[in-house]
């Protein structure tokens, strides 16, 4: 994937969404599909971050709370709230966010890597950081945040 | 009259009842005695008559009895013809009637001679010869029977023709003695009838002549001394008494009646001596009266001098005359009481000059008095005028306040029912704005689908930008389309969301304004209450002017009648004081007058005439009290109690 932003050389197409009061952005081509709030069924035994399970359109896939993921307060879901459904390694996964923002065209210069202060595993969520004129905007590595899981889990 | 004891003895009626009497008995007797004979001869005669009849009867039978056994004895001889001819069978049964009808003169005749044994046997018999003849003779003849049995035949009607013949003539024998032996008593009782009769009527004349003697005697002898003594009494001679008082009957009530005259006579005598003696004595004292009468004259006389002297004297004026000199005792009493006269006029005279000298005093002060109450009810009618139009304004002002309450009256009335109107009214905008609320819900909802619309839309262009981002190059218009839609959709959701905040911002202002409009109907029924109240105040303010306005009617009438009082006191003090004025010259008079007696001295100043005091019986006013109340009643009591702390016995006189 790093290879291919780095291969289509000038430009990245991203979508942000808010979680709590930061903001986070992804590659759009990891995106399937974006769609409402919709009741999920809860798994036992899944850790607190896994919600539980939707249908869509006869697949069962698994929906996570990212804010819960990435260490922070459990998300309310609202009528407002959405559901991205990115496929990660060849694996379906719908992600709740509290609400998608914006979807942008960025400089692959623009792309900062993130501060090296931070230790490795947890930098290892952030591919870099997007700073735009009012905010900063985390580029969060998927594979990382979700693959990972979802290998661990296989496991 | 001379009652002396009464022989009770026959009266003359009584005497002449028992002549008459013992007449009467005697000749009854006698024909008592011959009727009664008489009736026994005749009864006698009678039986013997009627035995006499019967013997002839019997006599008759005796007769017919031979003619039927004839009849009988020639039937048997003419026994050849076979049959009884018919003659012979007629006179048979006439003979047989006639034996048979004498069977009730047999048994007469029987039973006179006590022989009923030969009356029965004389009925068996009759029956006997009956049989024999019309029955068994009959028969033999027609039959034609044998010699034999006729001459049995024969023989049975012979024997018993005979034997009725024997006893037909033992009952005509005896039937003519026993007759014969009547008569002769007969003949017997009237000789011994006629010889009681002449006894009884010697008897009785004997009786007669006895009573006649004693009887005339003593009737003739009475009236004689009666007629003896009655011509005494007329000859003079009263002192010897009437013989034959003590008799009872009628000759002794003449007497008594002649002894009554005899001594009426005695008292006629007695008066005409006493009547004389009478007249004698009252001659006497006429003579001595008529002299005292002449004294008596004199000293009259003088007295009425005397009193005559007295009175010219009062006539005059003095009233000091005294008859000193003594009167007659029964005029003594006359001169006592005309100096006691005398004495009570001195005094009578003292007391009028002392009361006359008083009283022209007191009708001078009556005259200052009445002239000066003239004065004050001249005063007092000027201040009533004065009050009257007083008065008048008063009643104007309370009339124009009673019609100011009463249009405030209407006027509270018209507000409450505008009060109430808005009542309606406030309840009228708390529905508007409810409505208004309704109909920003409505929005909202319908805000709330723009927004859900706006939100799918903006994840459409989201997910279109995402399709056009897969879609490389080739998506890139697409990709500014999926833009633009997604910044239409940010915009309506933007708008949704202003709207919704002006939304929520006019509910809000939407309850304020209820709440104001509740405070407002809130208020207004506070002022519809003190409307109420003020419509209470308003309505006692009218009826208290109402009532103020009878009372200022009242006032009024009393005042009028005041004014009339007053006036009429006027009238009445003018009257006084003239009135005042003549007694004053009236008492001046009467001293005067009173001066002209001469009443000696020392009658004069018994008493002080008493002045009358100025002011002897305050009254409290009542007018005062009347206006001290009004004045109470409008300014709150306070001219009441400036009035009541004015002293309380003022003279109400004096204002």
């Amino acid at each position: 994937m790093s290879n291919a932003i780095k291969q289509s050389g000038a430009y990245l197409e991203i979508v942000s969404f808010h979680l709590g009061d930061q903001e986070f952005c992804i590659d759009i081509m990891a995106i399937r599909e974006i769609r409402g709030w919709a009741p999920v069924t809860p798994m036992p035994h899944t850790p607190p971050y896994v919600l539980g399970l939707i249908n869509l359109r006869g697949a069962v896939i698994p929906v996570i709370d990212m804010a819960c993921r990435l260490g922070m307060k459990m998300t309310e879901p609202s009528e407002r709230s959405a559901i991205i459904v990115t496929d990660i390694a060849g694996k379906l996964v719908g992600l709740l966010v509290e609400q998608v923002s914006d979807m942008m065209t960025i400089k692959s210069e623009d792309l900062q890597p993130p501060p090296e202060i931070i230790p490795e595993a947890q930098r290892a969520f952030c591919r870099g950081i997007v700073a735009l004129e009012k905010t900063m905007v985390c580029f969060l590595n998927l594979d990382t945040v979700i693959a990972d899981e979802l290998t661990r889990e296989a496991a | 009259m001379t009652n002396s004891t009464v022989r009770r003895n026959l009266s003359v009626g009584q005497r002449l009842w028992t002549l008459g009497g013992a007449a009467l008995i005697g000749f009854g007797s006698m024909l008592g005695i011959g009727w009664y004979e008489n009736m026994q001869v005749d009864t006698g005669l009678r039986r013997a008559d009627d035995i006499q009849q019967s013997i002839d009867s019997i006599n008759d039978m005796r007769v017919a009895n031979l003619t039927l056994v004839l009849a009988a004895m020639d039937s048997i001889v003419d026994r050849e013809e076979k049959i009884i001819q018919p003659d012979r069978l007629k006179i048979i049964a006439d003979s047989l009637a006639v034996l048979t009808s004498g069977s009730k003169q047999i048994g007469m005749i029987a039973e006179e001679l006590k022989a009923g044994d030969l009356a029965k046997s004389y009925d068996s018999d009759v029956g006997a010869l009956r049989q024999a003849i019309q029955v068994d003779l009959k028969a033999l003849v027609e039959q034609g029977a044998s010699d034999a049995e006729f001459g049995k035949i024969d023989d049975r009607i012979d024997a018993d023709g005979e034997k009725l013949a024997a006893t037909l003539d033992k009952f005509a024998n005896d039937g003519a003695v026993v007759a014969r032996n009547r008569i002769d008593s007969a003949n017997e009782t009237s000789r011994s009838s006629l010889t009681i009769q002449i006894a009884l009527g010697v008897i009785a004349i004997l009786a007669m002549a006895a009573l006649q003697y004693i009887h005339g005697g003593s009737i003739r002898r009475g009236i004689a001394s009666v007629r003896e003594s009655m011509l005494r009494i007329l000859n003079g001679d009263l002192t010897s008494n009437v013989a034959g008082k003590e008799r009872g009957d009628e000759i002794g009530e003449m007497a008594r009646a002649a002894e009554s005259f005899r001594l009426a006579a005695i008292e006629k005598i007695d008066l005409e001596t006493r009547t004389a003696t009478d007249r004698q004595r009252s001659d006497a004292e006429r003579r001595e009266r008529e002299s005292a009468k002449l004294a008596d004259a004199e000293a009259l006389s003088a007295a009425v001098t005397a009193l005559g002297q007295g009175l010219t004297r009062l006539a005059n004026g003095d009233l000091t005359a005294n008859i000193d000199q003594p009167f007659r005792d029964e005029l003594e009493r006359l001169r006592q009481d005309f100096n006691q006269t005398a004495l009570r006029l001195r005094q009578a005279m003292g007391d009028i000059a002392l009361n006359s000298t008083s009283i022209q005093a007191n009708s001078r002060q009556m005259r200052a008095a009445a002239d000066d109450l003239a004065k004050r009810t001249e005063q007092q009618a000027a201040s009533l005028e004065e009050t009257s139009a007083a008065l008048d304004e008063i009643t104007s002002t309370v009339r124009n306040a009673t019609s100011r309450a009463e249009e405030v009256g209407q006027m509270v009335a018209h507000t409450r029912q505008n009060t109430e109107k808005s009542d309606a009214i406030v309840g009228d905008a708390m529905a508007a704005m409810e409505r208004i609320e309704g109909a920003s819900r409505e929005i909202g909802t319908i805000i709330n689908v723009i927004d859900e619309i706006a939100f799918q839309t903006n994840l459409l262009a989201l997910n279109a930008g995402v399709e056009a981002a897969r879609a490389g190059e080739a998506g890139k218009g697409f990709a500014v389309v999926a833009q633009e839609v997604r910044e239409l959709a940010g915009r309506a959701a933007g708008a949704a969301k202003d709207i919704k905040a002006l939304i929520s911002k006019s509910g809000a202002e939407v309850k304020i304004g209820g709440e104001l409009v509740t405070a407002a109907g809130e208020a207004l029924r506070q002022i519809g209450e003190d409307v109420l109240r003020i419509d209470g105040h308003v309505k006692s303010i009218v009826t208290s002017a109402r009532e103020q306005s009878v009372g200022l009617n009242e006032i009024n009438t009393a005042i009028s009648q005041m004014d009339q009082v007053t006036q009429k006191n006027a009238a009445m003090v003018e009257e006084t004081n003239a009135a005042s004025h003549t007694l004053a010259t009236d008492a001046e008079n009467l001293t005067q007058l009173v001066r002209q007696f001469n009443i000696g001295e020392g009658m004069n100043a018994r008493q002080t005439p008493r002045e009358a005091s100025a002011a002897s019986h305050p009254k409290p006013s009542p007018a005062r009290s009347l206006i001290g109340k009004v004045a109470g009643a409008f300014t709150g009591g306070a001219a009441a109690r400036t009035l009541a702390s004015s002293p309380a016995g003022d003279n109400w006189e004096e204002f």
